[in-house]
């Protein structure tokens, strides 16, 4: 699945680190591709992703797509944030049901005309920062899709 | 047969700001403080130093200058053991496991006095910087410490949801916060004492919507020590003591977050904790008399009431609200002002809520005395009550 690039002129302010297995994942998010780790032994997908499938314990792991849409479960902005993101806050992080069943937390980008609200519906979407990717949910008009 | 474990002596300093900076000419020495402490608690238990032979330390915090500070205050002290020394880690539930590792050292017949003792000093180091820190020990640090996640960023999302399943307002949860700062008010070992408003509460900046600063903790420093002692010599002593009667835990097998979809303000670990405690109490949720609950956020306190069955899900904040869990009301949550307004030095704030519980299970709460005070709950927990270690204490005359 294909997911929106926006550009961020600036660098994260705490950037993952990138191991041998979720280089998989960094490297397809900063081409859009939305994608995490699926068990070819039980066949469940599993997010963050991961190189031992947690609920079977298979180390045979594959790839999947995951959903692009979702609802916003639950989220807050945060004021009071570390010496490395002071300079964001105020900023939103949610927790986000995909579509596609899994749950994930990330960064939230807001929109003057949907005030972000439990039950909205999102879209992934990706934050192009200059030196990588990171992934983030917005609000969408749930009456026009 | 493993030996019953009982609270026999228990010391504190006020929760406050007492780590110096490192310009300061006078510097506050962590081990000064601490064996000071152990005399006091000792004193207190009446047992003697060579009675001592095991001590669980909680691990300090990084910005203590002197390291293993277990072994190096047995120096201080000159204590020699045969049971049992070291430093216990568990974040947010670091206290609790120090107390409860001591109880094992009592019932695995280790020993038959225990110290359960420690020391947290952070507040000369500024809130964003400290949060450098803590913001990697909540959530997955690749994934989710990079989006800006914070501890207590967790909590506030659970309020969120929270007043979106149950209609609860930001007055529901601010009445926690008035009702905790009145119990610190009668504490002498509270941070904040001055009584507050619901509209002071919500008059505050906000910190993590929809949380407020009164809805958050303050950051503090404390440090504090119990005497454990097996029932057996406790009750030789022939004074009021505290008994052990269950002990809980539970891992929910999450670490902030589960992928796949689930309640996450049910408390889940702390369910099934409290129903193993209460199961070898062989007492029920409505038989406690007071509870002090590890709750960073007012939030945190609804739900862990509610998921350990003091009040009905969902009625939590309500609760603190009509004052049912108010000093006189029908069960007394966080008597000593919980960790809002007692404040939360977090590697020792459980110790601390083992200290109100000790006072009000020996009838030495003062002010803030819970009438025939029987039995007494305490929580510790990981995550977002990802994992949780709560016991049962029983008062024994």
């Amino acid at each position: 699945m294909t997911l929106e690039m926006l550009a961020i002129d600036a660098e994260r302010a705490y950037p993952p680190r990138i191991s041998g297995f979720t280089q998989e994942f960094w490297t397809a998010l900063g081409q859009g591709r939305w994608q995490t780790s699926c068990c070819k032994s039980c066949g469940k997908q599993t997010f963050p992703p991961k190189p031992v499938c947690p609920h079977c314990w298979s180390t045979d792991m594959g790839w999947a797509d995951m959903g692009t849409g979702g609802i916003l479960y639950s989220w807050t902005r945060i004021h009071a944030a570390p010496a490395v993101f002071a300079p964001e806050a105020p900023y939103a992080c949610g927790i986000v049901d995909l579509d596609s069943g899994i749950r994930l937390a990330c960064r939230l980008v807001e929109r003057d005309d949907l005030p972000l609200k439990v039950g909205m519906p999102v879209e992934m979407l990706v934050l192009q920062y200059r030196d990588g990717p990171l992934f983030a949910a917005r609000p969408v008009d749930g009456s026009k899709t | 047969m493993t030996k019953a474990v009982a609270i026999i002596g228990a010391s504190a300093i006020p929760v406050g700001r007492h780590q110096t900076a490192d310009e300061e000419a006078i510097q506050q020495l962590e081990h000064e403080i601490m064996t000071r402490l152990v005399v006091e608690a000792v004193r207190d238990a009446g047992v003697d130093k060579q009675d001592i032979q095991s001590l669980v330390f909680t691990l300090p915090r990084p910005y203590t200058r002197q390291k293993y500070f277990h072994t190096f205050l047995m120096g201080q002290l000159r204590l020699s053991c045969r049971g049992n020394v070291m430093e216990v880690m568990g974040n947010g539930m670091t206290a609790a496991l120090a107390f409860d590792q001591a109880c094992n050292d009592i019932m695995l017949g280790r020993s038959e006095v225990s110290l359960a003792l420690g020391i947290n000093m952070e507040s000369a180091v500024s809130a964003a910087e400290h949060m450098m820190s803590s913001m990697r020990t909540t959530g997955d640090v690749d994934f989710h410490t990079s989006a800006g996640f914070t501890p207590i960023a967790w909590y506030a999302m659970d309020a969120m949801r929270y007043m979106h399943e149950y209609g609860a307002t930001r007055e529901h949860l601010a009445a926690v916060a008035v009702k905790n700062r009145h119990h610190a008010s009668l504490n002498p070992l509270a941070q904040f004492r001055k009584p507050i408003t619901m509209q002071d509460v919500l008059g505050q900046r906000p910190i993590v919507e929809p949380l407020g600063l009164y809805d958050v903790p303050p950051r503090g420093d404390g440090a504090a020590c119990l005497v454990l002692a097996s029932e057996d010599v406790a009750r030789e002593l022939g004074r009021p003591y505290v008994l052990v009667r269950g002990r809980g835990f539970c891992h929910d097998g999450t670490h902030q977050i589960s992928d796949m979809p689930n309640d996450m303000i049910a408390f889940t670990s702390a369910q099934q904790a409290s129903a193993t405690a209460y199961e070898q109490a062989g007492i029920g949720p409505n038989d406690i008399d007071v509870a002090e609950l590890y709750a960073p956020c007012t939030i945190v306190e609804v739900l862990v009431s509610e998921a350990v069955g003091l009040v009905q899900r969902g009625r939590g904040a309500q609760a603190a609200l009509d004052g049912e869990t108010r000093l006189g009301g029908r069960i007394p949550i966080s008597t000593s002002g919980g960790l809002t307004s007692r404040g939360h030095p977090a590697y020792v704030t459980s110790l601390y809520n083992y200290v109100e519980l000790a006072d009000q299970l020996r009838g030495r709460a003062g002010e803030r005395q819970v009438s025939n005070a029987r039995f007494g709950l305490a929580t510790g927990e990981l995550g977002n009550y990802n994992a949780a270690l709560i016991h049962v204490l029983e008062a024994k005359a």
